[in-house]
This record gives structure tokens, sequence and C-alpha cells, in this order.
């Protein structure tokens, strides 16, 4: 492999089809990192929140029930998973699929608590993650017209940068701020947090995370700016 | 830079940028109306227009890989308004304290020819539809199948059957992955893949009216 991509040279790929995984330096060692936290998550066990009451001095315990603990964990391992698969994909249609996946275990993740005000913040992440996928898919299609391509292996090559392309990064950038509910949208995330059932509620905060790192790097893949 | 071959024809390639801005309004338009509107089941129903515009932006690329890109968008879509519909139903059950079933009303089908149509009918379509194989034969075979479900209904059905048909759809389901799987990963072997594919799915569709048996059950006991 004498193929380099920012400055990092590609260790090796994995061709399915036209479907292209490629492994650098620097996505290998955050796949690896969503697979472990993944790895924690499966064998984990919830923890008990303690709220303190007001006006009293007692505490109250929230657990969650087995059922839902079994359903969440499922869906935890869901979102580590197409996390790990955004690190490492070499499409730039199959990044936002795993995007839009995240956004949809996200909601699901904390879709069967029993508190209203949890419930009224998914929904309203819902709808913002919903808008979002305009811009995500849309971006990406203004990149493909503009290049004629998805695959980042290629769009690595090109030597030019069109306006075009410069607006569908700023879409895609959007898009996925949305979808994983960051800076102008954390608001209705940070209700969702307060349901009881870490750890899984964890790797809604590092696939935003990891996400959001591995698309700078495709933005940077895509407009070269160096 | 114009990367498109000569022998499209000008007018498809002029048809790009007014394709772009219907998206763009189609998306503003969503959005203006989530602004203005109160009722939260409004909202979700205005949020889909939005992402219509989505789909208006990936067809506008009007190539056959943005044709294979519409259909995962299009499932995205509803992929989200579904969980986000049932985000709502959840919460609006948590607030009145009250549960709805899946499908409130019961089935009752009042018809005559149910009863004495030939159930003969019912394998010729299961045999035409094996024939056809893939999506349309398991569409032919599963009416057969429904078909069968229908005019037998008012003697019962043992309920193990129609749980057994649910899990053959299942796991038939899982035969047409593993056969898009080997296309990918052994190409070599496509036939194989190919044979898979069109037998998993012609079992999975053709079943599930298996899976509204399930549904029927509680129904069957009824009567």
């Amino acid at each position: 492999m004498d193929i380099t991509i920012l400055g990092s040279q590609i260790i090796g790929i994995i061709p399915l089809g036209d479907i292209v995984f490629y492994f650098t330096q620097f996505n290998l060692f955050m796949f690896a990192t969503a697979l472990a936290f993944t790895a924690i998550i499966a064998i984990s066990k919830t923890e008990t929140q303690v709220e303190a009451e007001f006006g009293k001095l007692g505490d109250r315990a929230v657990t969650v029930a087995k059922k839902e603990f079994k359903i969440r964990r499922f869906l935890a391992i869901i979102c580590g998973l197409a996390t790990a698969g955004a690190m490492i994909t070499g499409d730039l249609f199959d990044f936002t699929l795993f995007v839009c996946l995240t956004g949809i275990v996200n909601i699901g993740i904390v879709g069967a608590v029993r508190q209203v005000d949890v419930l009224d913040a998914a929904y309203q992440y819902g709808l913002i993650a919903m808008m979002a996928s305009l811009p995500l898919f849309g971006g990406a299609a203004l990149i493909l017209a503009a290049t004629g391509t998805i695959s980042l292996l290629a769009i690595n090559t090109l030597a030019y940068t069109t306006p075009m392309m410069i607006l569908g990064s700023i879409l895609l950038f959007i898009g996925v701020a949305g979808e994983t509910g960051v800076a102008p949208f954390f608001a209705t995330k940070a209700e969702m947090f307060r349901t009881p059932g870490s750890p899984f509620l964890l790797i809604i905060h590092l696939s935003s995370l990891l996400i959001l790192v591995r698309l700078i790097e495709i933005l940077l893949i895509i407009n070269k700016p160096f | 830079m114009i990367l498109v071959p000569d022998v499209v024809s000008p007018i498809v390639v002029g048809l790009y940028a007014p394709a772009i801005i219907v998206g763009i309004l189609v998306g503003l338009i969503g959005l203006f109306g989530i602004s203005v509107e109160k009722n939260d089941l409004h909202v979700l129903i205005l949020t889909d227009i939005v992402g219509i515009g989505m789909l208006i932006f990936v067809a506008a690329v009007g190539t056959d890989l943005a044709e294979s890109l519409i259909l995962p968008g299009l499932v995205v879509e509803l992929a989200e308004i579904l969980a986000i519909s049932e985000i709502l139903m959840s919460r609006e059950m948590r607030k009145s304290g009250k549960t709805v079933e899946l499908i409130p009303t019961p089935l009752h089908f009042n018809l005559e020819i149910l009863q004495t149509a030939p159930v003969f009918l019912a394998i010729i379509l299961i045999a035409y539809g094996a024939f056809l194989s893939g999506f349309t034969g398991g569409a032919i075979a599963g009416a057969g199948i429904l078909f069968y479900v229908m005019s037998i209904k008012v003697r019962g059905v043992p309920s193990g059957v129609w749980e057994g048909l649910a899990g053959v759809s299942g796991m038939a389901w899982c035969l047409w992955l593993v056969g898009f799987l080997v296309l990918f990963v052994f190409p070599q072997y496509w036939l194989l893949g190919l044979m898979l594919a069109a037998f998993g799915v012609f079992i999975k569709v053709a079943f599930k009216a298996g899976l509204i048996g399930v549904m029927n059950r509680e129904e069957f006991k009824k009567e």
C-alpha cells in the first residue's frame, strides 16, 4: 500500500465489492476505542441511580427493570458497532448511514424510559435528527455530484476542490451536528442524560464524540486545505 | 470541470440546478411549517416533508448510483419517523395512563366467498409464486397463504403453526442476508449467492402472511 491519507500510510483495506473499509493509524485507534467500549458495555451491569429528595434528608434509588435493561444493552451494543463502522468506512454514503443508525439507536436507548420529561426530550431530539437528514444526505449527494464518486480513497486522489464540494462539506457538517446532537442542538440530549441506566447511556456521548472527530477527518480529505 | 459524459443530453444536465433549488425550497417550506405549528403530531408529519427534500437532493444527481442511494435514504427516513412516533405514543400513554392495542379494531371477514371458494386456488397461487421466486413470487405465494388463512378462519387454526411460520420467515430472511454477503465476499460463487437471496426473499415474503396469522391468533381464540 502506498496510498497516503492526511499524511498517514494506509495499513490495510477490506474490499467488499465496491464497499471498502480502510485502516490508517488514526482511524484504527478510534475503531479500537469504539469496539473496546462496546465490549465493556456488553459485559457490564447497570448502575442504581440515587436521587436526593427535596425538603427531606432521604434518598430515593432509581433502578432499571430487567426487561428494559436488556433491550437497552442490546441497543447500546448496536450503537457501538455502528460507531465503529463509521470510523473505518471508506465510503461517504456508508458514513452517513452509520451516523443515521447511531441517531435512531440513541432515540431507542432512552425510548423505553418511564419518565415523561425524558420522552419529551427524546422526541425533540428525534425531530432534530430527522430534519438533519436533509443536510446530511444532501451534502453527501452534492459531493457525489461534484466529484462523481463517493469513495473517500478516490476523492483523496483528486487534485482540485470546487465550491460545490465546499458547500457539500458544510451541509454534511450541519447534518452530522444535528444527527448526533452536538453544539447548537445539545439541549435536548442533556435532558435525555438524566435517565437512570448508565453505562449504556454513555455510548450516546461517546458515539457523537468519535463521529465528530471522524467527520473532521473526512472534511479534511474532501477539501484538502493543506 | 465537467464530469458528465457527452452522451447525456444537455437538458438533463441543466435540470440539476433547478432540482437542487426545488429541494431547498421543499426543505424551507417544511421548516417554516414546523416553526409555526404547535401540535406535536403535526410537527412530526411536517418533518417528513423535510425528509422528502433530502430525497430530491439525492435524486437530482440522476445516475444509477444515486438511484441505489435513494433506497437507504428512504429506509432511514421511515425508521426515524417510526421511532419518533413510538416515542410520541409512549409519552402520551404515560401521560394519560391508558394503553392502546397495536391493531385496535378486530378483523371480521363476513364474506360468503371465503367459505365456498375452493382452497385449491391457494395451492395454485403458492405453486405459481414458487415458480416465479424472488420478491414478486413471494408476494403471490403470500396472497395464496393469506387466502388459505382467511378461508379456513371459521374452523380456527392451532397457534403453534403460526408461530412456526413466523420463525421460518425470520430464518429465510437470514438466508437472504447470507446470500448478499456471499455476493460481496466471495464473488466467484455468485450463482449460490443469487439463489440464496432469491429463495430466501421468496420464503420470507410468502410467510409474511404467517406473521399476520400470529396477530390474528387472539381473534381465532375468541370465535
